[in-house]
């Protein structure tokens, strides 16, 4: 969508030094431009730099090329101005202490001096993120699948009363049970939607990334190979991404459904 | 269901079971004091005095020794309690403490080098500066091992609990070696100051060192109030809490500057007194749960109570003599810290 105002761009981004990681060592150069409003999922096998991407978009790691956030670079932002246009979810959730639910959803909020809605958006933040019911839970007692529920609902909460933000989410759903996987990627989907944020997603399941997402960035080895509208259905390129034939079937009415083909993987039999 | 229900825990203001365990840790603090007024060689019963002959010498012991050991006690327990809940804050670890992690050696080693080194420096300043040379030092000390553990232990073993513990015992290692290397060059009066740094004592309380003191804590806590909730949202990892528009650098830089503060001002005018700091934002935690808002001043009033309890014991259980006091908050603390570990096995792994 050439017409949406350019929101983050990245010009040959790689990694600065050489992580002790050595898997991370030939990583990028990235270069993507993201607009507002749009949704892009990043697709690739285990291993193939995903998340290290997301987390140069958030700033985390030091790197090389130009980064800039809203045509300025991302070095010239106070950390305090981006949290309020930026929210990001790793893959891992960490909380020390065993803080209680509605605190952590609360420092999503952490940022602003005079927050008279917190107890609102709190609640309504959680009641999207389907995670209403634990709010007077401690942390250490949820399941991995409810603590990636908290943490959607703290996105939420940073981002309730912004527009035309950011939202860079790691893989939520991959501890969660399928329906509760269909019914938050369309809370995800709906809390940009209403507010113009644009939605960067990492995903494992390309069916979910074909029929949500009208972008998709295949990254395999640390390079980019693929950046393409999710229609016409790209079954060769997704093929050739995870090293597999994927059989395409027909919907009436919807897009076609990808199914990993079982002649792809009988040599492993 | 929800709509009614406080939303304690978030909002701004404190709900009322919190307000009533201040309360309740205020009454026995104030209680224990007043009971270890009364305890000591010479025992002063305020309540009904027999001769006025007697008064002077009472008087004299209540007003100058006793009621600023006593109130210094706790103002060194309370800055111990606060160190060490900043400590567990920034590292994100309930078993990190100023204590273990070297930072308190670290003050008592400048301080003794200081002692052992600087023999003549205390000639050349006049009198009012001599007071700061010890704490200056300290604080040096306390600093330098501060910002050496968070480098180190970020750089060879980053986010692990273990190797944090480990590169603490490393560096207590090597402080030890220099306190080591202080004692053997020291001479005999130089040594006598020495061994009171090795144990820690509160003997040394007057009515000057106690108002410093004060004033340092309670800088320390208006400046640590500010920070509480960025303390919570680091507790949510540091990727995360850098989303959430926190300055990580400068947290770090301030809550090191007042653990160093905090810790060298307690080691310089007491010594080493280990374990308070550990235990204290334990206790505070277990009772109000893990907002640091209410941990950071519950921690300093359970630090108070605790020391105020293990000084009374070292005054009175053998008296006339003296107990060092780092005896018996070991006794506590030791224990204590095993049976953290006991509950915390499977996340140290």
């Amino acid at each position: 969508m050439p017409t949406n105002k350019l929101l983050m761009s990245l010009k040959d981004v790689s990694l600065q030094k050489i992580s002790f990681q050595a898997c991370l060592n030939n990583l990028g150069p990235f270069s993507i431009d993201i607009r507002s409003n749009e949704r892009i999922a990043i697709l690739g096998p285990s291993g193939a730099g995903k998340s290290t991407l997301l987390q140069i978009m958030t700033g985390l790691h030091q790197h090389t090329g130009q980064l800039e956030f809203l045509e300025k670079p991302i070095g010239q932002w106070g950390v305090q101005e981006l949290a309020y246009k930026r929210a990001f979810l790793p893959q891992q959730h960490e909380a020390a202490f065993n803080l209680s639910t509605k605190l952590i959803i609360s420092l999503g909020r952490v940022v602003r001096d005079h927050d008279p809605d917190l107890i609102q958006i709190v609640k309504a933040s959680s009641r999207a993120a389907r995670a209403e019911h634990l709010l007077n839970r401690s942390y250490q007692s949820l399941s991995g699948g409810e603590k990636a529920r908290v943490h959607l609902a703290r996105i939420f909460a940073q981002l309730w009363d912004q527009e035309n933000g950011i939202v860079l989410i790691d893989e939520p759903l991959t501890a969660l049970d399928p329906g509760l996987q269909i019914d938050l990627l369309a809370s995800i989907l709906e809390f940009c939607q209403h507010r113009s944020h644009t939605l960067v997603a990492i995903l494992h399941d390309i069916q979910q990334a074909i029929d949500h997402f009208e972008r998709l960035i295949l990254i395999k080895d640390g390079k980019i190979v693929a950046d393409l509208p999710s229609v016409p259905s790209p079954k060769a390129e997704l093929e050739h991404l995870y090293g597999m034939t994927l059989e395409s079937i027909p919907r009436p009415g919807r897009k076609d459904l990808l199914l990993p083909s079982s002649s792809g993987c009988s040599h492993i039999i | 269901m929800h709509q009614n229900t406080p939303l304690k825990g978030y909002s701004k203001f404190m709900s009322h079971q919190t307000t009533w365990m201040y309360v309740i840790a205020l009454i026995v603090l104030i209680t224990m004091a007043l009971m270890a007024v009364m305890l000591g060689p010479v025992e002063i019963n305020y309540l009904n005095r027999t001769s006025a002959q007697d008064d002077f010498v009472e008087n004299y012991i209540l007003w100058q020794v006793r009621l600023p050991r006593i109130l210094f006690a706790m103002t060194i327990g309370a800055s111990l309690g606060l160190a060490g809940a900043l400590t567990q804050g920034l590292f994100r670890n309930p078993l990190a403490d100023p204590g273990l992690l070297g930072v308190s050696s670290g003050a008592a080693a400048a301080a003794t080098g200081a002692i052992v080194f600087s023999g003549h420096l205390a000639w050349v300043l006049p009198e009012s500066l001599r007071i700061w040379i010890l704490p200056s030092a300290a604080f040096c000390g306390a600093l330098g091992i501060c910002f050496l553990l968070d480098r180190l232990a970020k750089w060879l073993t980053p986010g692990s609990v273990i190797g944090l513990l480990l590169t603490g015992i490393a560096i207590n290692a090597l402080v030890a070696a220099f306190i080591g290397l202080s004692t053997y060059l020291a001479n005999d009066e130089q040594l006598r100051n020495l061994s009171f740094w090795t144990m820690g004592s509160l003997a040394g309380a007057n009515w000057l060192v106690l108002v410093l003191m004060i004033f340092v804590l309670l800088i320390a806590f208006f400046f640590s109030q500010t920070l509480t909730v960025q303390i919570n949202a680091l507790s949510l990892g540091e990727a995360v809490a850098g989303q959430l528009g926190i300055n990580l650098k400068q947290l770090r830089q301030r809550i090191i500057l007042m653990v160093a503060f905090l810790s060298a001002c307690a080691v310089a005018w007491c010594g080493m007194i280990g374990f308070i700091s550990l235990i204290a934002p334990h206790i505070a935690r277990a009772i109000v749960g893990p907002d640091h808002r209410q941990v950071l001043p519950l921690s300093m009033l359970f630090g108070g109570l605790l020391l105020l309890l293990a000084d009374t014991l070292a005054r009175t259980v053998a008296i006339p003599a003296e107990i060092p006091v780092g005896i018996f908050t070991a006794l506590l603390g030791a224990p204590f810290f095993l049976s953290l570990l006991a509950r915390q096995g499977k996340a140290l792994t």
